[in-house]
């Protein structure tokens, strides 16, 4: 399990991260969903050691590592650019960490061979050894990074958005095989992500890091159903949050959110009693294939959006530039506690 | 753009610029095939080898005394050798701490590249003058040896540097994450990919001790490395044999070039990159 305490990392007056408390527990795909810039794969770097926290703690099984030295941690690290050995094979880069290893490196060049092989074929590279690194392709190569690093059998594998580099199609089908593999070693994952997709596809568990904390860290269908702060909210893509007032002022001075989907749209004045409403002008439409977005702006300039899905169209047909109002049940709203 | 009248008329240009920049020694390497009555100029009497006999001690008795170079060669490549090899390191060192910032990094920077920058004549004089104050014997392979390492290093260091800033250090960390402690990842990473920048700073390093004139001179003491000694030969008379002296070690360095060039293309060509991204099966 690995545990960090109150860590705050800061580059001048610029605060990276904030007293982050988190916790990966054993054998668990974990997901850690952040804007750029939000200290993401800063977090990642603490834990690995490559730069060391201002303040906290970071243990794993409950002996502290932070002030270790990198290669003494026992954590395995896969790249964004993947950081393969240019000068090595494809069997060398992966052999390289067992090689060379400060703690029980292997001698035994049979040994060495078959674990090579092994990891290989875990990733599915199997005969792939002999080429060289700039011979292979962009989904090879992460799989050659992948395997690097499971062959020296680390205490938990940080990935920063291992699937960045790779195209939509690729990204897709390695999800899925990462998370085969993670599941076959038993091995806990820490994966960070900027794309909610992604990081709600993968995780067991998803954490969210906004304003260099951790806000949320629950189950991914929970978090996206009830996020308990208007960043998770935020984070998930799904929901528009605004401020209550806006609803009248039974609500004002709390920042509310709803999802996308449980929105709806009528004439100025039509929207149901039991439920809440809102005046916004409608901006424009957007086309995303099963689904269509249409953005509506409110009458403080918040941005909203609400999603139809083809198969069941239920908004009325909509003039660019006119009033509507949007209305909701109160069982889709999330309040939460503060000023926007 | 006018790029139909450009391109010939830029091709011309540098043409010409080469010619220009080569002129000199292509008059030297003709001048060295001069016959063994003819002189120091055109025109040509009659084509011979006469000279590269001469030089290399396999013609009959001649008027002309042998040039003394052989000696004054060998320590000139051991003494390039010598500096190659300790500004090299140096070079490659220093441009390892310079990766990180650290206190006084600014004026430490600038003190190194004064090496490079200061008059050689200077630097000589100074040298020379110190070592009499200490009373230490001038000679080659001491005080001469120290100012082409205080020449030499600043490009070693130099070249490094630009080096260092391209590597992706991302490959280091790899390499600490999977357990490698940070002795044996240079070793087995970062050297091997900047070897490339190695050779540049040994060719560099190499090609300006070898042929370095100003410091040398203050500080060569009584026995004289190859550009002095061929300097020494002027005041007396000037015999085709220089010419062919000087094609001689032209062919020298070519090979040096060559060697280098296909070191380079052996150490990058496992570097070079796939681009594109295909199906991952």
């Amino acid at each position: 399990m690995l545990t960090l305490s109150q860590i705050s990392r800061f580059y001048g007056d610029t605060v990276a991260l904030d007293g982050v408390d988190f916790v990966v527990p054993e054998d668990t795909y974990m997901s850690l969903l952040g804007a750029s810039g939000s200290g993401k794969t800063t977090l990642l770097r603490l834990i690995a050691g490559f730069e060391e926290p201002n303040h906290g703690e970071i243990s794993i099984n409950s002996k502290r590592i932070d002030g270790q030295a990198p290669h003494l941690r026992d954590i395995g690290f896969v790249f964004q650019n993947f950081a393969l050995f240019p000068h090595l094979s494809v069997a060398e880069n992966v052999a390289f960490g067992l090689r060379y290893r400060a703690e029980n490196p292997l001698s035994n060049n049979s040994e060495i061979l078959d674990r090579t092989q092994e990891a290989l074929k875990l990733v599915g590279l199997d005969g792939f050894g002999h080429r060289g690194v700039g011979a292979i392709s962009g989904g090879q190569r992460q799989r050659v990074a992948l395997a690097r690093t499971l062959v020296c059998e680390p205490r938990i594998v940080l990935l920063d958005e291992p699937l960045g580099a790779l195209d939509a199609n690729l990204r897709a089908r390695m999800c899925d095989e990462l998370r085969a593999i993670r599941e076959r070693l038993g091995v806990s994952f820490l994966h960070v992500t900027g794309s909610e997709t992604e990081a709600l596809t993968m995780g067991d568990e998803v954490a969210v890091l906004a304003n260099g904390r951790i806000t949320q860290s629950d189950a991914p269908d929970t978090l996206f159903s009830q996020p308990r702060t208007a960043e998770a909210a935020r984070h998930m893509n799904a929901w528009n949050t605004f401020d209550g007032g806006l609803c009248g002022d039974a609500l004002s001075n709390q920042e509310i959110a709803v999802r996308f989907d449980q929105m709806e749209v009528c004439a100025p004045g039509t929207a149901p009693q039991d439920h809440l409403s809102l005046k916004a002008q409608y901006l424009t439409g957007e086309f995303n294939g099963p689904t269509a977005l249409s953005f509506f702006r409110a009458s403080d300039g918040s941005l909203l959006q609400i999603i139809d899905h083809l198969s069941q169209p239920r908004l009325p047909d909509l003039i660019e530039g006119q009033d509507y109002d949007l209305h909701f049940s109160s069982n889709a709203l999330r309040q939460f506690h503060g000023a926007a | 753009m006018q790029s139909g009248i450009l391109r010939p008329a830029l091709a011309t240009y540098t043409a010409l610029f080469l010619l220009f920049l080569y002129g000199p020694m292509i008059v030297l390497a003709i001048l060295s095939f001069q016959s063994i009555d003819g002189g120091p100029q055109f025109p040509i009497r009659d084509w011979s080898t006469y000279w590269y006999q001469h030089l290399l001690g396999l013609a009959e008795s001649s008027r002309v005394s042998q040039l003394p170079v052989g000696e004054s060669l060998v320590r000139s490549i051991l003494l390039a050798f010598m500096t190659t090899v300790v500004s090299t390191i140096l070079g490659v060192m220093s441009a390892e701490a310079f990766r990180t910032k650290f206190k006084g990094s600014g004026p430490a920077f600038y003190l190194i590249i004064l090496g490079m920058m200061v008059p050689g004549v200077l630097v000589g004089l100074g040298m020379a003058l110190l070592s009499n104050t200490l009373g230490i014997g001038r000679a080659w392979w001491s005080t001469s040896f120290v100012l082409h390492v205080v020449y030499t290093y600043p490009f070693a260091f130099l070249i490094m540097l630009a080096i260092f800033n391209r590597f992706d250090r991302t490959v280091e960390e790899a390499s600490f994450s999977l357990g490698v402690p940070p002795a044996q990842t240079f070793r087995r990473v970062t050297f091997p990919i900047i070897f490339p920048g190695v050779l540049s700073a040994m060719l560099f390093s190499f090609t300006l001790s070898y042929d370095e004139f100003a410091r040398t001179l203050f500080t060569a003491g009584r026995d004289l490395t190859l550009p002095l000694s061929i300097y020494g030969t002027f005041s007396v008379e000037i015999y085709p044999n220089i010419f062919a002296f000087g094609v001689l070690t032209t062919l020298f360095s070519f090979t040096l070039l060559v060697i280098y060039g296909l070191l380079m293309k052996r150490f990058t060509a496992k570097a070079s990159r796939f681009s594109g991204q295909e199906d991952a099966a």
